[in-house]
């Protein structure tokens, strides 16, 4: 087997087993600390409810990479067509992640909620070939303190 | 109004599919892809090489030919030697008309023989001085020239051509480093049963023509032992189904399978100095 190949089987059990312990761990993370900070509403309403409030914007941003296993997953995928759906997961894990950062951040200014949340992502290294690519998710909203 | 944040049911946006039930399938297709495409190319493409005439390949062998005559002439002794041992193969052997035989020394210690496009055959003085009868010699020469009858260094280069042009499109559609390594070794792994299956082609038409020269095989079956001490003192030798001959014990098996199905011996033939 030429050593090229046996690079990528060894990377890429690497990566299956570290990508996959590293995301059951953070989902975890994720549920415990959504059930924490429910009482801090966010909406994507862009008008506050009636009242005097105090503003500031809140953001909280993510930077993900992609394990080596689903970037060959994913390189499969390219060939054939379908979801790409081990890029879901990882996506899915950075929206909420950068909610959760926004929420922290608020929470940081005794915030009763959060309005007009946006979430904007952006590709780190675009279109090259033989890096790992990385995804960065920003969440960011307008937190009304009383 | 009355604002509140209902529980999100979980997972609503990710797959349920485990990702190894997805990968697996999914390099399953791809693995069959690629080898199918590659064998029904390379099949066609090697077809498409035996209608080239002889003549042409002769052509296409000038470059080749230019780089493999000896520059001052030193070895013509051992080059006239095997030159008239190949003749008596060829002639045995029966080649098509237009079809000549150039057979070339290469005074280097490499134990190795080949033969290429426009009836070249190359034979390495390290082969040579390790052979012990002329039995042995002539096994490998008619090996060589049953390629060369059995057109297979121009199929082989139909194919390589074609091979390459197919990994190169299928390179193109992915960038990722991984997946061209996978598709790479699948299309050389694909292609080498074919090589193994001339190799084999090869070796029952040389033992015909040895057969026709000298009577008998004895003798021939010493280019094999060779072959397996070799081996046995290289580790590094690849596993057979990486290899693009097939294993020394089965080309000896089937050479001894054949001599006894003939039963007939002979003396051997010396080496001449």
């Amino acid at each position: 087997m030429p050593i090229e190949l046996i690079v990528v089987v060894v990377l890429a059990v690497l990566g299956y087993v570290f990508g996959q312990l590293a995301e059951r761990r953070h989902f975890a993370s994720i549920r415990r600390r959504e059930r924490e900070y429910a009482e801090l509403l966010t909406f994507s309403e862009r008008r506050p409810p009636p009242g005097r409030w105090q503003t500031a914007l809140v953001g909280g941003n993510v930077v993900v990479s992609v394990d080596y296993f689903k970037r060959l997953a994913a390189g499969l995928r390219a060939l054939i067509g379908g979801r790409v759906s081990v890029y879901e997961s990882l996506l899915e894990r950075a929206r909420r992640e950068a909610i959760l950062r926004m929420k922290e951040d608020a929470l940081t200014r005794n915030a009763v909620m959060i309005m007009c949340v946006r979430l904007e992502t952006a590709s780190i290294t675009k279109g090259k070939g033989d890096q790992i690519s990385s995804v960065e998710v920003y969440a960011y909203g307008t937190a009304l303190m009383r | 109004m009355s604002y509140e944040n209902p529980q999100q049911p979980d997972g609503i946006n990710v797959s349920k599919t485990h990702p190894l039930a997805e990968f697996f399938p999914l390099l399953t297709v791809v693995v069959v892809a690629v080898v199918g495409l590659v064998a029904l190319l390379s099949l066609a493409a090697g077809s498409l090489a035996r209608l080239v005439p002889f003549e042409y390949e002769q052509k296409i062998a000038r470059v080749v030919a230019a780089e493999l005559l000896p520059p001052g002439g030193t070895h013509t002794d051992t080059e006239g030697y095997l030159q008239g041992l190949a003749q008596r193969l060829a002639t045995e052997m029966a080649l098509p008309p237009g079809m000549q035989i150039h057979v070339h020394f290469e005074d280097d210690d490499t134990v190795n023989a080949y033969a290429t496009l426009g009836g070249h055959l190359v034979i390495f003085g390290g082969l040579l001085d390790r052979l012990p009868s002329e039995n042995a010699l002539a096994l490998v020469v008619a090996h060589e020239i049953a390629h060369v009858k059995l057109r297979h260094p121009i199929v082989a280069m139909g194919r390589g051509a074609t091979v390459s042009l197919v990994l190169g499109s299928l390179f193109g559609i992915t960038d990722s480093s991984a997946v061209r390594s996978l598709i790479e070794f699948l299309g050389v792994t694909s292609t080498l049963s074919y090589n193994r299956e001339q190799e084999r082609e090869a070796d029952d038409e040389a033992a015909r023509a040895v057969l026709g020269v000298y009577g008998h095989l004895a003798g021939t079956e010493a280019l094999f032992e060779l072959f397996r001490n070799m081996a046995a003192r290289d580790l590094a030798r690849p596993p057979e189904f990486l290899s693009t001959h097939p294993g020394t014990e089965e080309r000896l098996a089937r050479l001894k399978a054949l001599a006894a199905e003939l039963g007939v011996s002979g003396t051997v033939t010396p080496l001449p100095r």
